[in-house]
């Protein structure tokens, strides 16, 4: 009943991510076959074509069906708009002010238990968000005549879950530090657009190039000191969310 | 611990930021009474019940229910288990039908009664469809109720429940409060403005006035003891200081001396025919004036 609660509360906001993360994904592999040609074309000669070298670097990453999908999906779309919904995901919690929130709190289970339940609720969901939009490219790249690897895809689904849980865990910390939804989703929002501009501007191999599995996808290894630095950090803020909320009154 | 009572309550104490919500409460709820636990806007009754439930946290003193300390996560788990409660705002899980909240409240219960729950669905002619953010205040108290009083607990936490209930439903509530705690083995603690609702239904009284228990007790033996005494003179009343202990108040006018006790009414008249009064009335207080007395008394 602990989870059939906590789903009540975040189902919504799941489902409204799940269907705009699926739409995005289908749309990149129609994208691709209306696009191939330019990308083709452009690849022929990038210096003639733009003298932007973020553009060039894109053109020859795009030059495979491969190298467009991860470009566009999990270098950008996903990568955006996912990293919003791990904010969103994380915000919100049990808390008096919300209707039922003293109902809540009055049913025989433990605070930790409560905040348990929500933290793996919302991680479930997001490592859904995270990984079933990019399963549907597998399934629909034949449609355009082609092939996209699924261990790729988990590969870089984990990457994804991995490091962006870091703002999904953000968020939930600050729930238990601000009573409305709005304010944690608002600043993890905020935090992570601060370190993407940061890292883009500064050339840094940070929190968004694991999330985009950017090592993965060059050499086929996985970042695994950017996972578990990412996990390490989330699961501190989990661990101060869970303090937070034990010393809370409602 | 105390076989005897329900909750034992001892120098609790609960500071949020600048404010001291409670400052030294101290009181017992005997086993198996109705008790009536009244006081102002922001005496401190929401914060006493938040501590017991766990949602709060004292900042000193002590405080059990069943003997289990309230503090303790695991033993506030188990003091949720055996307590009902109705919060003021009769806050429920907005987005779920009637039968959908029932069943989902149930779960958490092994000892859920669904002989009860059959029964005040009924009575209280609970749409079990409807989404609960479309009741009205009747009806969602109602709920409320049916959901507290289904769980098999031994106690009862009531914080105001019939507040902004018009009479007739005010009545049904607490009627069927009263009928349940007549056939169940239980505890009922309950906060409450509505003075006449505690007069109707309470057997032990507790008045919180900023923090602390200004009067407790057994409501028989509290009427007995608070006494209105009024001297009336031949002449102009004088002004005296009565030696006896129990006198809260003495109000002079003109030739009318009244005296309102809490305890010792006797003492008190032999000081006041000393006097040589004209004449000396005892008359008992209400449960209002014994509240207003007891808070205004302590301002």
């Amino acid at each position: 009943m602990l989870w059939h609660k906590t789903w009540l509360d975040t189902r919504r906001r799941f489902l409204i991510g799940f269907v705009i993360l699926l739409v995005m994904a289908v749309g990149i592999v129609f994208n691709y076959s209306a696009s191939v040609q330019a990308i083709t074309l452009a690849g022929r000669d990038p210096d003639a074509f733009t003298s932007n070298s973020l553009l060039k670097e894109a053109i020859r990453i795009e030059q495979t069906y491969r190298g467009f999908v991860w470009h566009q999906w999990f270098g950008q779309n996903l990568m955006q708009t996912g990293t919003v919904f791990a904010a969103i995901l994380g915000s919100g919690g049990l808390y008096s002010n919300y209707p039922g929130g003293l109902f809540t709190l009055s049913l025989p289970a433990s605070r930790n238990q409560w905040l348990a339940t929500r933290a793996a609720t919302g991680l479930g969901e997001f490592f859904m968000l995270a990984t079933v939009p990019s399963l549907a490219i597998a399934g629909m790249s034949p449609l355009i005549g082609q092939h996209y690897s699924i261990v790729d895809l988990v590969a870089h689904g984990v990457c994804f879950f991995v490091a962006a849980a870091v703002f999904y865990s953000l968020a939930f910390l600050l729930s238990t530090v601000f009573d409305d939804i709005w304010r944690p989703m608002l600043i993890a929002i905020g935090v992570a657009c601060v370190v993407g501009i940061l890292e883009t501007r500064l050339d840094i191999h940070g929190l968004f190039r694991v999330m985009s599995g950017h090592g993965y996808f060059e050499s086929g290894s996985l970042p695994w000191i950017g996972l578990v630095s990412s996990a390490a950090v989330s699961t501190a803020m989990l661990y101060g969310a869970a303090a937070n909320v034990a010393r809370k009154d409602f | 611990m105390s076989d005897v009572n329900a909750i034992e309550i001892v120098d609790l104490h609960k500071r949020y930021d600048s404010v001291d919500a409670l400052r030294g409460l101290t009181l017992q709820v005997p086993r198996g009474s109705i008790f009536g636990f009244l006081g102002k806007n922001g005496a401190g009754k929401t914060t006493t019940i938040k501590v017991l439930l766990g949602m709060a946290h004292a900042t000193s003193g002590r405080a059990t229910v069943f003997g289990l300390p309230v503090g303790v996560q695991a033993s506030s788990v188990t003091i949720r288990q055996q307590t009902g409660f109705v919060s003021e705002e009769k806050d429920l899980l907005e987005s779920m039908t009637v039968e959908g909240i029932i069943r989902f409240t149930a779960a958490f219960y092994p000892g859920w009664r669904h002989d009860l729950e059959t029964r005040y669905q009924r009575s209280f002619d609970l749409p079990a469809g409807r989404r609960v953010k479309t009741l009205s205040l009747g009806t969602r108290t109602k709920l409320a109720l049916l959901l507290a009083l289904c769980r098999g607990a031994r106690l009862l936490i009531l914080d105001e429940p019939t507040s902004g209930l018009d009479p007739a439903v005010s009545d049904e509530v607490l009627q069927a409060l009263v009928r349940h705690v007549a056939q169940e083995e239980m505890t009922v603690f309950m906060s409450s403005h509505q003075l006449a609702d505690i007069d109707q239904i309470a057997d032990h009284i507790a008045v919180i006035d900023h923090g602390r228990a200004v009067v407790s007790g057994s409501l028989d033996d509290i009427r007995e003891r608070y006494r209105r005494i009024q001297i009336v003179f031949d002449g102009d009343a004088p002004e005296s200081a009565f030696r006896a202990p129990g006198v809260l108040r003495s109000q002079r006018a003109g030739r009318v001396l009244i005296v309102l006790a809490s305890a010792g009414a006797d003492a008190i008249v032999s000081e006041a025919r000393a006097l040589n009064p004209a004449s000396v009335e005892v008359a008992p207080l209400t449960l209002k004036e014994i509240f207003l007395e007891s808070v205004n008394g302590e301002n």
